[in-house]
């Protein structure tokens, strides 16, 4: 069986396999969960030139299940594999068996996703992807609406995906088209079609105005989800720009660039603005996000190469610091039974190991030279500047000078000034936390450090 | 004297025959059966016998026949509505075998088979007479079968079949008789004559019969009817209805587009058809949207599911026929299942479908959930369905056929019905809060088991998409 069809199943089979065990020991699961997810890493970085093809349809188009890592996927689905081992390390929520068996179904959704080359295989990940996420938003997630959000947002984008991907697949007679060098479409129905896919990435990004599912979903699910799902879920939209939209109509996406530029700049600044003001420690992370990711946006809309490299780094930058961002506080509000930064405060010093750690995640996050962030910041503000576009990138500074503004208030209000009095300090990281948080802030250094694997893949 | 039907004319009908002398043969048997055996003795020849159909069907796909003077064709056209009726003709027999033990099921099942049997003769018929004798077997049948409960409700239930669906064949067979005025002809095939399109007779009468055929497939406006009717009647006869009823008008409706309209007249006499199926996609997910009852719900998500299915048939191409025989399958699979778990839960109580029932089901019948999710989720068209696959099939088709604005609508009816499934997914995976664990039914083996089966088939079907290749050429 080829390496890179067993990496995506077997995260699927082996959360499958969990669910008709029976119900065991927390700790049994988790550490089986880890396994999996630490074998899969193993799998992928084995199967980085691996191919797979099997004929799906011949009629109305060509479709295959057509699976192997491209240049770019390969990246984020290494940064997937990564975050899902730490985040099951680190789960400790009720029903720790069905939980880490969805964490794997998750990870073997969106390892389908980034190593399809097909669009219509592209397009059932999407959907699929979206499966577990819901069935913990129903199970364990603190609103019962949230679940409806996030899922009647990201159906319709799927819908609009599914309608873009069969228009496509009639027109172009094939859908075998991701990473294949001379596939392109213009002409007659093309504008919409990239409509279509445009909608389905802005909507999973997310980005301004379509952004409203995204802060009830990542404040309502437990920690270890919504650090896989901010983390890599919300970077399917953006490599869905990279990969489907500019590989297959650049001329579209140059086309309608200023759109693309004026929602993103809405959102880096809408969601600093928001972040600053955000009492709920999990949703200035998650407003955070939204400002983050709409400099990703800008890159891809420059169309600049030199951005275009700039925003991969990034997307694993911004990966690797919001799943330890969401983690860490995880563990905060696991001790404290709160994340409000009103009642939360001088952890810091019972915890100096926790403390450290949010420390480095947070200085990722406000662009500290370094460390990831930086280095994806640095790249794309070049390339969108060589682009010709300057106003975006004037507003991407003020912006990142708000992010360290909110960064450095969520990290004061956490572990500086007094304690709370009816908020008792608990204990600090266990080695087992720090041990799941670890390959996280290592990649932050090592990517700050050198992100030439990344910039010339 | 020769006589006038040959041997193979009599073949040609076989399956439909096995069926009836299996109907036959449950009476009989049952009068010498005893009390305990008596329900699987029914059920195992009902079975038997369209098994036997079955496999004698598939052996006539490919072998086209006009059988009976062109009123009867075999061929591949018929072979796959009729599978797909055995199908759904197995799956509600099996289900008598869910519902409330110590009920004589002997006459029921044999009704069943035979209205299974007018479903199969309307597969193949090819001229007017033969569609409506198919109905009236088929609906005949459904009117007994619908009152053959205690409840009240199905006999409100059936009395509105009744009605309603009186009124459909009135239709159906005033514009039959106009059809026949204006062509000297009841063969289907004598209709392609591009003269006609001049002829208001013609117009009339082919209005009428569509008409007739809308109220049967239960389209917007004419599908008030259904999730009463399917409410109140008995579940099995509720799953059969869903699926047979549809499979069997829709390929008299299919032949009748394929084979007998003139291209001049085809595309304004069905613009209508198009745009009342555009609404029932909408007007359908909508009705869903407030259902509390999942026999209510499955009725209203059956007006939409249809829709998708007409949308694949508008522009008549030959792949369109394809997805439309697909998705027609997947439907009766993803249908059956989650009546066969609905059966599993909570037979035929009063308020057995009511969807309170499936609080917290997940913890209590993890499995039975797992399925019903995964029924839902074909419905919905969800991956890793054959609901997924067959919705994009259907848009390729809506868009290369030029029916663009029906796949846009297509994907808001989706998107409007994804709230009402995914509610019952809700309702059966929530942390079930202080309310006192309902009864459930004990292990009924054969519900789970045809549950189990067509979940499978639902999965599989995603990625070995079976699309009958030499379908279309046997229309005619």
């Amino acid at each position: 069986m080829p390496l890179v069809l067993v990496t995506i199943l077997l995260p699927i089979v082996a959360g499958a396999i969990l669910f008709v065990l029976p119900r065991n020991d927390r700790g049994v699961s988790r550490t089986v969960g880890t396994a999996v997810a630490v074998v899969t890493f193993v799998t992928l970085l084995a199967a980085r030139d691996g191919e797979w093809s099997f004929r799906w349809l011949s009629r109305p188009f060509a479709a295959a299940f057509h699976f192997g890592a491209t240049p770019v996927s390969f990246w984020i689905a290494l940064l997937l594999a990564i975050c899902t081992a730490s985040a099951i390390a680190a789960s400790r929520v009720g029903r720790t068996r069905d939980f880490v068996a969805l964490m794997l179904m998750l990870e073997g959704t969106m390892l389908g996703l980034f190593l399809a080359r097909d669009l219509l295989v592209f397009a059932l990940f999407w959907d699929l992807m979206l499966v577990p996420v819901f069935f913990v938003l129903i199970g364990w997630g603190e609103h019962p609406a949230t679940a409806w959000r996030y899922f009647i947002y990201n159906f319709a984008g799927g819908l609009t995906l599914l309608l873009a991907t069969a228009a496509f697949g009639v027109i172009y007679g094939s859908t075998d088209v991701i990473g294949r060098a001379g596939a392109h479409l213009a002409g007659g129905w093309a504008g919409w079609i990239y409509a279509g896919f445009a909608f389905a990435f802005l909507v999973k990004t997310p980005i301004w105005p379509l952004h409203t599912w995204m802060p009830p979903t990542y404040s309502g699910l437990p920690a270890p989800m919504v650090a896989v799902v901010s983390a890599v879920q919300s970077k399917a939209g953006l490599y869905g720009f990279l990969a489907i939209a500019l590989a297959l109509m650049p001329e579209y996406v140059h086309g309608a660039a200023l759109v693309l530029m004026v929602l993103g700049a809405i959102s880096l600044i809408y969601g600093a603005v928001i972040a600053l003001v955000q009492t709920d420690a999990k949703r200035v992370v998650a407003y955070s996000s939204l400002s983050h990711l709409g400099l990703i946006v800008l890159a891809v809309a420059s169309g600049n190469s030199l951005a275009l490299k700039g925003a991969l780094v990034y997307i694993i930058a911004h990966g690797l610091f919001s799943a330890a961002l969401f983690l860490l506080l995880g563990f905060v509000e696991e001790r404290e039974e709160t994340r409000s930064l009103l009642r939360l405060g001088g952890l810091g010093w019972k915890n100096p190991r926790l403390a450290g750690a949010l420390c480095i995640a947070a200085l990722a996050a406000l662009g500290l030279p370094g460390l990831a962030g930086f280095a994806g910041e640095l790249v794309i503000l070049i390339g969108v500047y060589q682009a010709g576009y300057v106003w975006p990138v004037i507003v991407a500074l003020v912006a990142i000078v708000l992010a360290s503004a909110y960064m450095l208030r969520l990290y004061q209000d956490v572990m500086n000034g007094p304690p709370d009095a009816d908020v008792p300090v608990r204990a600090d990281l266990t080695w087992l936390e720090g041990l799941a948080v670890a390959p996280l802030l290592a990649a932050l250094f090592v990517v700050g450090v050198d992100p030439a694997p990344l910039l010339h893949p | 004297m020769t006589p006038p039907f040959t041997h193979a004319d009599w073949a040609a009908i076989t399956p439909v025959t096995i069926v009836a002398v299996a109907a036959l043969l449950v009476l009989i048997v049952d009068l010498f059966s005893g009390q305990r055996e008596q329900r699987y003795v029914s059920i195992g020849i009902a079975l038997l016998g369209v098994l036997a159909a079955g496999v004698y069907a598939a052996r006539q796909f490919g072998h086209d026949h006009d059988a009976f003077f062109g009123g009867f064709m075999t061929g591949g056209f018929a072979t796959v509505f009729q599978e797909i009726i055995l199908i759904a003709a197995a799956g509600s027999v099996i289900l008598y075998a869910a519902i409330g033990p110590g009920q004589r099921i002997a006459g029921t099942t044999a009704i069943m088979l035979w209205s299974a049997c007018g479903a199969m003769l309307m597969a193949g018929a090819a001229n007017l007479l033969m569609i409506f004798l198919g109905l009236e077997l088929l609906s005949l049948g459904l009117y007994a079968l619908c009152a053959a409960s205690d409840r009240k409700t199905a006999r409100e239930s059936a009395l509105k079949y009744l009605i309603l669906s009186s009124t459909a064949t009135g239709f159906l067979l005033f514009g039959s008789a106009l059809l026949f005025g204006a062509t000297g002809s009841v063969r289907l095939a004598d209709f392609v004559n591009p003269m006609l399109a001049s002829n208001p007779l013609f117009w009339t009468g082919a209005g009428m019969f569509l008409i007739g055929l809308a109220f049967k497939l239960s389209l917007v406006p004419f599908h008030t009817w259904t999730p009463d009717v399917f409410e109140g009647a008995p579940l099995p006869v509720t799953a059969f209805m869903s699926v047979a009823t549809k499979a069997g008008t829709l390929a008299v409706f299919a032949r009748f587009i394929y084979a007998s309209l003139p291209s001049t007249v085809g595309e304004r006499l069905l613009l209508p058809v198009w745009i009342i199926a555009g609404i029932s996609m909408i007007a359908g997910n909508v009705g869903m949207l407030a259902q509390h009852d999942l026999k209510r719900l499955l009725g209203y998500s059956g007006i939409a599911q249809i829709g998708y299915i007409l949308v694949a048939l508008a522009g008549s191409t030959p792949l369109g026929l394809r997805y439309a025989l697909y998705y027609l399958a997947a439907y009766a699979f993803m249908n059956l299942g989650a009546f066969a778990v609905a059966a599993s839960i909570s037979g035929d109580g009063e308020e057995g479908s009511q969807l309170r029932t499936y609080h917290g089901l997940a913890r209590r019948r993890p499995w039975l959930a797992a399925a019903m999710t995964i029924f839902l989720l074909a419905l919905a068209g969800l991956p890793p369905t054959a609901g997924f696959l067959g919705k994009i099939l259907i848009l390729a088709t809506g868009v290369s056929s030029g029916y663009l604005w029906l796949a846009a609508l297509l994907i808001v009816g989706t998107a409007i019905s994804l709230y009402a499934y995914a509610k019952v997914i809700r309702v059966m995976y929530e942390r079930p809060e202080g309310e006192e664990p309902r009864d459930l039914r004990p292990f009924v083996p054969l519900a789970w088991l045809s549950a189990g089966i067509c979940a499978v088939a639902v999965v599989a079907m995603t990625f070995y998409p079976l699309t009958p290749s030499n379908v279309l050429p046997l229309v005619r």
